[in-house]
């Protein structure tokens, strides 16, 4: 039984369960997730557009209170019988910590969320001011939060860009402050929506390489399954707001059939892998 | 990016340029009030602001002809206000209803000019410090460094919606389209009020409680 007011050191770093969610609009976002994300691991959220996976990380960090239940409007409609009891407990933990708008400054401070886009995330007018905007809400001094701050932009190779406004920077770069953004926080959490999107090949593989850095538990939701492949311990499996597979990578990944059903589709370099073994196909 | 020109001037090494943004931001403000108060018909005082801003305009090193063309962009809306407000003024008895108008255009410029040098000659964000040192209202300040930051990423999607549009127009018109340009305001308006969800979502996510805080 998870406790619920303390974070407890053995807790897996993500834990959900039976996780409903409908949109304002009555729709069925997430229907009954269970999923655990052990500390330390990456685990890789992957399924069609609109199946739920942004939907799931923006409840890591609380940010979608209070909708788990099914609005009174549809209490008398079909959807009213759709009402299960898992929707009536917390059904996030982090770290063994449930997230409630009681725990949420201390959830959201574990659990580094990464924007699609990082237009969204880097509203400073400089990156060193974005940078430290975390570390400042978190009660450091101005010395402490800008020395940490510049620290964790050496980190993502942008110690240079420290004085710079976000609209002169490239969308590479643009990412990778809002990385250090996240980092800035400490997490031992991390939520990646779409990392490698949009990032030309370069900017991408130097993504890669600093997410595979770090050492914080990471759910990464994403379409690049290569990146999944080259990152991943395991593979959640999410459609329609349900999971449909949870399991290690190359599983999951080299089972053409099942993604083929989810709109998703093998990763090239396992399907040349495999064709060398045709008794694995 | 065009918009970028806002602030071509704004590192040069220049003396106004090297001032403390405080003290030009306080000097900018008096000097516009000082204007404003200045009667219909002291010459000598109008003609002194004018050969200030004059000499301030020198010391910025930004074109008089950018300046320029700044001002003919709002030529029509101080055309306007005058039009509105020169007819009710007392002093018309004195002076003539010309007169006034005129005294009220040169003053609607040259508080325009010493508002738009200010933003010429201090880079936006070191203006933004000094309204936070000088106590200016900290909601205030996040709204305009909002208002900043983004006037950058909608101008981006503005140029994209319109090229998107006009790769798909295969009409040659010489007059504005209005349903076409309502259509872009109106889903421009939509994206800004949904991207302002996600920025919200993303300071609540690194722990924003309502309170400003600033590395200065």
């Amino acid at each position: 039984m998870p406790s619920d007011a303390s974070p407890n050191p053995d807790a897996p770093a993500v834990r959900v369960r039976g996780l409903e969610y409908r949109y304002p609009d009555g729709r069925h976002a997430l229907q009954g997730v269970e999923l655990t994300v052990e500390r330390g691991e990456t685990v890789a959220l992957v399924g069609p557009n609109g199946a739920g996976k942004s939907t799931l990380l923006l409840h890591l960090n609380g940010l979608l209170p209070g909708r788990g239940r099914a609005p009174v409007v549809h209490a008398h409609g079909p959807g009213a019988a759709s009402r299960s009891p898992a929707t009536a407990g917390p059904s996030v933990w982090i770290d063994g910590l449930e997230v409630n708008p009681k725990n949420a400054p201390e959830v959201r401070r574990r659990v580094g969320l990464l924007f699609q886009d990082p237009d969204d995330q880097l509203f400073s007018t400089s990156v060193l001011e974005d940078v430290a905007f975390g570390p400042l809400n978190l009660g450091m001094s101005r010395d402490e939060a800008r020395r940490l701050a510049l620290e964790c932009l050496a980190r993502v190779d942008l110690a240079d860009a420290a004085s710079r406004p976000p609209h002169h920077l490239s969308f590479g770069e643009r990412k990778r402050v809002c990385l250090a953004g996240i980092l800035a926080c400490r997490p031992s959490v991390l939520a990646l929506d779409e990392p490698t999107a949009n990032l030309d090949p370069r900017g991408r593989r130097r993504f890669i390489d600093l997410i595979r850095g770090l050492p914080s538990a990471k759910l990464i939701a994403t379409h690049d399954l290569e990146m999944v492949l080259a990152l991943c311990d395991r593979v959640v499996l999410l459609d329609a707001g349900r999971v449909v597979a949870d399991g290690p990578t190359r599983d999951v990944l080299g089972d053409a059939e099942l993604l083929e059903a989810h709109g998703l589709e093998r990763p090239l370099s396992l399907s040349t892998e495999r064709s060398g073994w045709p008794g694995h196909g | 990016m065009r918009l970028d020109a806002l602030e071509r001037y704004a590192d040069l090494d220049a003396p106004l340029q090297r001032l403390d943004a405080r003290l030009k931001l306080v000097v900018a403000v008096v000097y516009v009030v000082a204007v404003v108060a200045t009667p219909v018909g002291w010459w000598g005082t109008l003609a002194a602001e004018g050969l200030l801003m004059a000499f301030l305009v020198g010391l910025s090193g930004v074109p008089p002809r950018e300046l320029a063309v700044r001002w003919l962009g709002f030529l029509v809306l101080f055309g306007f206000l005058t039009m509105m407000v020169a007819p009710a003024r007392p002093e018309r008895a004195g002076h003539g209803l010309a007169v006034v108008a005129l005294t009220l255009l040169a003053k609607d410029t040259l508080a325009f000019l010493a508002t738009v040098l200010l933003v010429q000659v201090t880079p936006f964000r070191t203006l933004l410090a000094a309204m936070r040192r000088l106590g200016v209202p900290a909601v205030l300040v996040s709204t305009l460094q909002f208002m900043y930051r983004y006037l950058f990423v909608l101008t981006e999607e503005l140029d994209r919606m319109v090229t998107a549009r006009r790769a798909r127009t295969f009409r040659r018109s010489g007059r504005l389209d209005w349903g076409l340009l309502t259509g872009l305001v109106g889903v421009l308006f939509l994206r800004a009020f949904e991207r302002g969800e996600r920025v919200h979502a993303a300071m609540l996510a690194r722990g924003w409680d309502g309170t400003v805080r600033t590395l200065d």
